[in-house]
């Protein structure tokens, strides 16, 4: 038997929690969710992508980043005094997110659980693919796909938002990208943000060049003016098919207008066979047939140099089309408008000697 | 004079570059210039290739 009393096992002893600072060495963007993985002993690429997630339910993720940024001091004791600014950049912008977070249109609903989904997906290819080995390798060329897929997704995404009318703010985030890049050029690089810059670029690039403009009604649409009264200030489509027929126009003496207007697609229009038609239009891309020969090409305008004689009744198109074809024609290659819902052809040329005084 | 161990050039051309794009694109937009297919594909090619070439000349990036 023995005189020793029974010890109770002490725990080792357990290191303190690291306080709550932003990291310099674990960083992406200010050293936010490494900090806080850190101190909470939690991955910091979970706490990023919960980030990321967060920003798609009404922008609180942006203003919880910022939150942070402005509340928790960084970890280099240097740090301090070069805030300064950024702290009241921070706050400005705090007030700007939180305008956003009362706006809560951005997403939510199903589209939000779809996305913890990918965010959980993507942690554990990441951190599969950090242990390296086959599943490691497996993992990178997922990550790659997916990246690739994201690439293509937010080329295709801004192309149509700056065509929407989003180019301001498209242009803003490509600004955006760029200040970071210049900023993180100081801070051990940050040349991630080449790429979507560029996703964002260059589909703006493309849309300012073409003056795309995708704005209005979609789909397909056929337009019968019976009066002038009727034409108005022209038609105006975004994407799609417009058929203007005017064979049931009754036209004054002289010059009727009409101003068509097109994002993207095809612009057909038939005339009846005695009315003499002049056509003017500008195409950033694509092809124009009016019964001279089909031109195409990029940047490109269709000036018709008939002049009607005087007294002679006529119809003057002013076509303003981003990319797609024009045709402009009096007859059908098969089918008729009016009698099948097929996608008929019209047959380019109107009669010139419509345009000649009786 | 040496150079900050934690400098990267090649982010700051980069950066420089895009910045310079944007404001371009952003212009454009804003209907104060008028960019068109004859100038918009040398601008966006030079951005490209002064991007890459920066890229090239800096070496690997150390982060990020």
């Amino acid at each position: 038997m023995s005189d020793e009393q029974p010890t109770q096992q002490q725990p080792p002893d357990e290191p303190p929690r690291p306080r709550l600072t932003r990291s310099t060495s674990d960083s992406v963007i200010a050293g936010v969710a490494g900090g806080l993985g850190r101190h909470l002993n939690v991955d910091p690429l979970a706490i990023r992508i919960a980030f990321v997630i967060a920003v798609f339910a009404g922008g609180l993720g942006i203003l919880a980043y910022l939150a942070c940024l402005l509340f928790i001091p960084s970890d280099d004791p240097n740090a301090q005094q070069r805030w300064g600014v950024a702290r009241i950049i921070g706050a400005a912008l705090l007030v700007i997110a939180a305008l956003f977070v009362l706006t809560p249109d951005w997403m939510e609903g199903p589209w939000l659980f779809l996305l913890i989904i990918v965010g959980l997906i993507a942690y554990l290819l990441i951190r599969v693919a950090r242990e390296g080995g086959a599943a490691g390798i497996a993992a990178r060329i997922a990550i790659g796909v997916v990246l690739v897929a994201l690439a293509v997704g937010g080329f295709v995404a801004a192309a149509v938002g700056s065509s929407l009318g989003g180019g301001i703010i498209i242009g803003g985030l490509v600004i955006a990208c760029g200040i970071g890049l210049a900023g993180g050029a100081f801070r051990g690089g940050a040349r991630w943000l080449i790429a979507p810059a560029l996703v964002l670029a260059l589909p703006l690039a493309a849309v300012a060049a073409t003056d795309l403009d995708l704005r209005g009604t979609w789909g397909e649409r056929t337009f019968r003016p019976a009066t002038v009264a009727d034409i108005g200030d022209g038609y105006e489509m975004g994407v799609g098919e417009m058929r203007v027929d005017l064979r049931d126009l009754e036209l004054p003496p002289g010059r009727t207008d009409i101003p068509l207007q097109m994002g993207m697609g095809q612009i057909q229009v038939v005339a009846a066979p005695d009315v003499c038609v002049v056509t003017d239009a500008a195409l950033s891309l694509g092809a124009a047939n009016t019964g001279s020969g089909e031109e195409g090409g990029v940047d490109f305008e269709v000036h018709d140099r008939t002049v009607p004689d005087p007294g002679v009744r006529y119809v003057h198109l002013d076509v303003d089309l981003g990319v797609g074809e024009l045709r402009v024609g009096d007859r059908f290659r098969d089918h008729d408008w009016r009698w099948s819902r097929n996608h008929a052809t019209v047959d380019p040329g109107t009669s010139r000697a419509a345009c000649e005084a009786p | 004079m040496r150079p900050r161990p934690d400098f990267d050039p090649a982010s700051l051309v980069a950066g420089v570059i895009v910045i310079a794009l944007g404001a371009l694109l952003l212009l454009d937009q804003a209907d104060v210039i008028e960019l068109d297919v004859a100038y918009a594909v040398p601008v966006v090619l030079a951005a490209i290739g002064g991007i890459l070439l920066a890229c090239g000349l800096a070496g690997p990036a150390r982060r990020g």
